[in-house]
């Protein structure tokens, strides 16, 4: 029983992992460019949302859409504004870039906020289900389904719409999208604001379960390339599955080895995967499918 | 003379799609062969199979009657091959005389004690490495591209300078993918003297892939013709010029 | 169309050699004109040259995106600290060890090059491994003290007790010079060579029988030799070795001197350690200016002079262009 409860738990982390491992995914998909600074879009997220409910007062529903809003806005002026200018310079210099945009939120933030950690009023506030013996939290209810909704939106977006097919064509030949008329500049940019916009929705639903403070978006990074790299680099799917898997194995960790080890089995999976079995846990199952 | 390079029944598949299909080709001392056909013919494949940059499904590759396929690329290379890319392969950072200097690396016998202390020994084998690298660009007559940055030259200056590069170190065997692009005609003439000259005086083999078919018919001894994949003649130029199968595949092409 | 001759050439490279001891022998007078506090920071400059010199050989030489600098950074400085304060060696005893203790980290951050990990994964295991390292500098209290970390008092070298920053100068300098020096000269060599010819096109470095993976996993190694002798420098100048100076605060400034003085440039690491090192003073009274300033600065300088500073002199004076061969 304790074994289930915490893969419940697990999950649950587990669901905000595959989230922003997702997000993390379409960015890198869609312009081959891997966002180092994408923990702190994340972080950004949940303080747009922690100012506008606490010093503002507007309520959490209305916060949360104007947070995501805002975020999909800053991410694709950051690709069309910083990115997108820096095509001629040596290779490294997108990583950095990233990075350094990073920084500068995290700093921001710091600046705006100081030193301390802050608390967010709870938003979901209402007594957890009981499934059997196991007990399933309102929080954890509400991120199974915000998340569980938004990956069926995202998916059937992306998989069963002319649009979506325009995007995986896109991420496909960059070239050959170019020479049917595709604005491969403005779907970059537009792809930037989505995963900055979806990263902003982990971001908001960990935000009233979570202390803040600004350098929150580091951790969110690391567990997003641990997710990500679990389920195969660069594999939608395999994103979403690695954040679950990783969310669960660290509530396993934590529960019959040590609460130390909850931060660093993020650290430990990647450098296993990557040393032992590079294409992630399904990666042979997706070189069959082709 | 046993040949120097044998391929016998090779395989390439790319996802499930018949990259080459049972190839057998040998490469011997002194000898120019040309490799020839539309593009898509798999000429290429043949050379990144042959150099270890893509892995055969099927058949050997024999580099003086022992096995190489299955060798990683600097492997390969230590063995005596030399290449040359079709896009380009050269450092663009650094200068045609940095260039031939990376050709010669594996020559230049300096312990890495020794380069960190700056001993005598390990500062002769490098200038002495210098001295080779500015007689070969000069033998080629790009003496004056030594301190040039890579990507400030034009493309037929790229060539050169990678053709210099790859007859660096004295491969026994050289692989040429297009060389002749870009190339003004009086340095085409000359390339194909150069080509002519490795071969002759220093008993190199030479695979060549060439579009340029006038480079082809005063460059190769025999001329090897795919299409689809496979080989489907090879020859003299004299009876290549002639053979019905090719014929077939370049007008069929055309 | 017409190139420098080999004799411009090699005129520009003995006023290069003539740059590259000056500097040092004009450093020695720099204690007659110090009061202690700016002789502290320059002896903390000359520690942030060594931290950039190693962190370039693989963000710039290399080319390859890496995150375990402050980590490495971190294992010298606690090597030599946990040497000399538990173990009660003297500092110059515990130089080596904290070079060879930060080789072996970036022999381990990178090793998974070898199977075939490049770029962005590569820089993925080097953020995770860095991370591991700092996790253990804070759980392994028995010999890292923990979150309070540990105190380095005496410094002893070779019988000089390093009591004031213009004895700390002195070792320093001879110490950096020394490492510059044999950088410079692994630089101008087939290896430095094969590292940079790895970042142009590894495919074409291959091509000609250098084994790239294990070129890649020196370049790390050395780079944490470097850094780690950098870090074992840096205990002994702030005397105390706790785990927030290797986070993520300090590893913006290490990509910031790296950018700044210029990607791949010898030269440049030396100068962007010179211009950024008393910066960090500044900002400490402001929360956040201090992430806001050098997140802002890498992206001025990506968009305006990606190359560094170094680039911008090598175009004023050709002779400091780094070069990957000598000729004497």
């Amino acid at each position: 029983m304790f074994f289930l409860q915490l893969a419940l738990s697990g999950l649950a982390q587990g669901a905000i992992y595959a989230l922003v491992a997702l997000s993390m995914c379409v960015v890198y998909r869609a312009t081959t460019v891997v966002n180092f600074g994408h923990g702190d879009l994340v972080m950004a997220g949940a303080f747009v949302v922690y100012l506008l409910v606490v010093l503002a007062g507007l309520p959490f529903p209305a916060s949360a859409i104007a947070a995501v809003a805002l975020l999909f806005i800053l991410g694709a002026l950051i690709e069309i504004g910083l990115i997108e200018r820096i095509k001629a310079g040596p290779h490294i210099g997108f990583a950095l870039m990233c990075i350094a945009v990073g920084y500068l939120l995290r700093g921001a933030a710091r600046a705006v906020w100081g030193r301390e950690v802050l608390p967010m009023p709870r938003v979901f506030d209402f007594p957890p289900v009981m499934l059997g013996e196991l007990v399933v939290t309102a929080d954890a209810l509400v991120i199974f389904s915000a998340v569980g909704v938004l990956l069926m939106l995202f998916f059937g977006l992306f998989y069963r719409t002319s649009a979506g097919r325009i995007m995986q064509a896109v991420c496909q030949s960059e070239r050959g999208a170019a020479l049917v008329g595709i604005n491969v500049r403005a779907f970059h940019g537009v792809m930037w604001g989505v995963g900055a916009a979806m990263g902003a929705i982990g971001g908001v639903l960990v935000a009233p379960l979570t202390l803040l403070h600004p350098g929150l978006g580091a951790g969110f990074l690391i567990k997003g390339f641990a997710a990500m790299t679990l389920g195969g680099f660069g594999s939608l799917g395999g994103a979403v599955a690695g954040g679950l898997l990783l969310g669960v194995a660290e509530q396993w960790v934590g529960g019959y080895v040590s609460t130390k080890l909850i931060d660093i089995t993020a650290y430990l999976v990647i450098i296993l995967v990557l040393a032992l079995r590079p294409s992630g846990l399904f990666g042979q199952a997706v070189a069959e499918r082709v | 003379m046993a040949a120097l390079l044998q391929l016998a029944g090779v395989n390439v598949q790319f996802a499930g799609l018949q990259a080459l299909s049972n190839v057998d080709l040998s490469a011997r001392g002194g000898e120019i062969k040309a490799l020839i056909g539309p593009n898509g013919a798999g000429k290429t494949t043949l050379f990144n199979a042959i150099s270890g940059y893509v892995p055969i499904a099927a058949g050997s590759i024999s580099l003086n009657g022992s096995a190489i396929h299955g060798l990683a690329p600097h492997a390969i290379a230590a063995r005596g091959v030399r290449r040359t890319f079709q896009n380009g392969g050269l450092f663009p950072e650094l200068t045609g005389l940095e260039n031939v200097l990376a050709g010669l690396h594996a020559r230049i016998d300096a312990s890495f004690a020794g380069i960190l202390f700056g001993t005598r020994a390990s500062r002769a084998a490098e200038r002495d490495a210098v001295a080779r690298a500015r007689r070969l660009l000069d033998g080629l007559g790009v003496s004056h591209l030594a301190d040039v940055q890579v990507n400030t030259m034009s493309g037929g200056q790229q060539r050169t300078i990678e053709i210099v590069r790859a007859v660096a170190a004295e491969p026994p065997l050289l692989l040429l993918d297009e060389p002749a692009v870009g190339l003004a005609p009086p340095v085409r003439a000359q390339l194909v003297e150069l080509i002519r000259r490795l071969a002759g005086e220093t008993g190199i083999a030479v695979l060549l892939i060439e579009h340029a078919i006038d480079l082809v018919m005063a460059a190769a001894d025999v001329i090897a013709v795919f299409n689809g994949g496979a080989k489907i003649a090879e020859g003299p130029p004299a009876a290549i010029r002639t053979d019905p199968a090719v014929l077939e595949a370049y007008l069929g092409h055309a | 169309m017409n190139g420098q001759t080999p004799q411009h050439a090699l005129a520009h490279r003995a006023l290069g050699t003539r740059v590259f001891y000056a500097a040092p022998l004009l450093a020695l007078v720099i204690p007659l004109f110090a009061n202690p506090y700016t002789q502290f920071i320059v002896n903390l400059t000359l520690v942030y040259v060594l931290v950039t010199v190693g962190f370039n050989l693989v963000l710039g030489n290399l080319g390859q995106l890496a995150f375990a600098n402050t980590a490495l950074f971190g294992i010298g400085a606690y090597t030599a600290a946990i040497l000399m304060a538990h173990a009660g060696w003297p500092f110059w005893a515990a130089i080596p060890p904290a070079g060879a203790a930060g080789a072996a980290a970036g022999f381990l951050a990178s090793v998974t090059a070898l199977r075939g990990i490049r770029n962005y994964y590569l820089a993925i295991v080097t953020l995770a491994f860095g991370e591991l390292l700092r996790w253990s500098y804070i759980h392994g209290e028995a010999l890292s003290g923990g979150t309070d970390g540990l105190t380095v008092r005496h410094a002893d070298f070779f019988g000089i007790a390093l009591e004031s920053e213009t004895a700390r100068f002195y070792v320093f300098l001879l110490i950096v010079t020394v490492i510059v020096k044999a950088v410079s000269n692994l630089m101008r060599s087939k290896i430095g060579r094969a590292i940079v010819a790895i970042r142009d096109n590894e495919l074409a470095t291959a091509s000609l029988a250098i084994p790239t993976g294990r070129y890649i996993v020196l370049a790390f190694t050395l780079s944490g030799f470097v850094v780690g002798i950098a870090g074992s420098l840096f205990a002994v100048l702030i005397g105390q070795v706790i785990p927030e100076s290797f986070g993520l605060i300090e590893l913006i400034l290490h990509f910031a001197m790296v950018l700044v003085g210029g990607l791949g440039s010898l030269f440049g690491s030396v100068l962007g350690a010179l211009a950024l090192t008393a910066l960090p003073e500044f900002f400490r009274p402001f929360p956040g200016l201090y992430e806001m300033f050098f997140g802002g600065l890498l992206i001025v300088f990506l968009l305006i002079q990606p190359r560094g500073l170094s680039a911008l002199c090598a175009k004023r004076w050709p002779a400091l262009r780094d070069r990957y061969y000598r000729e004497r």
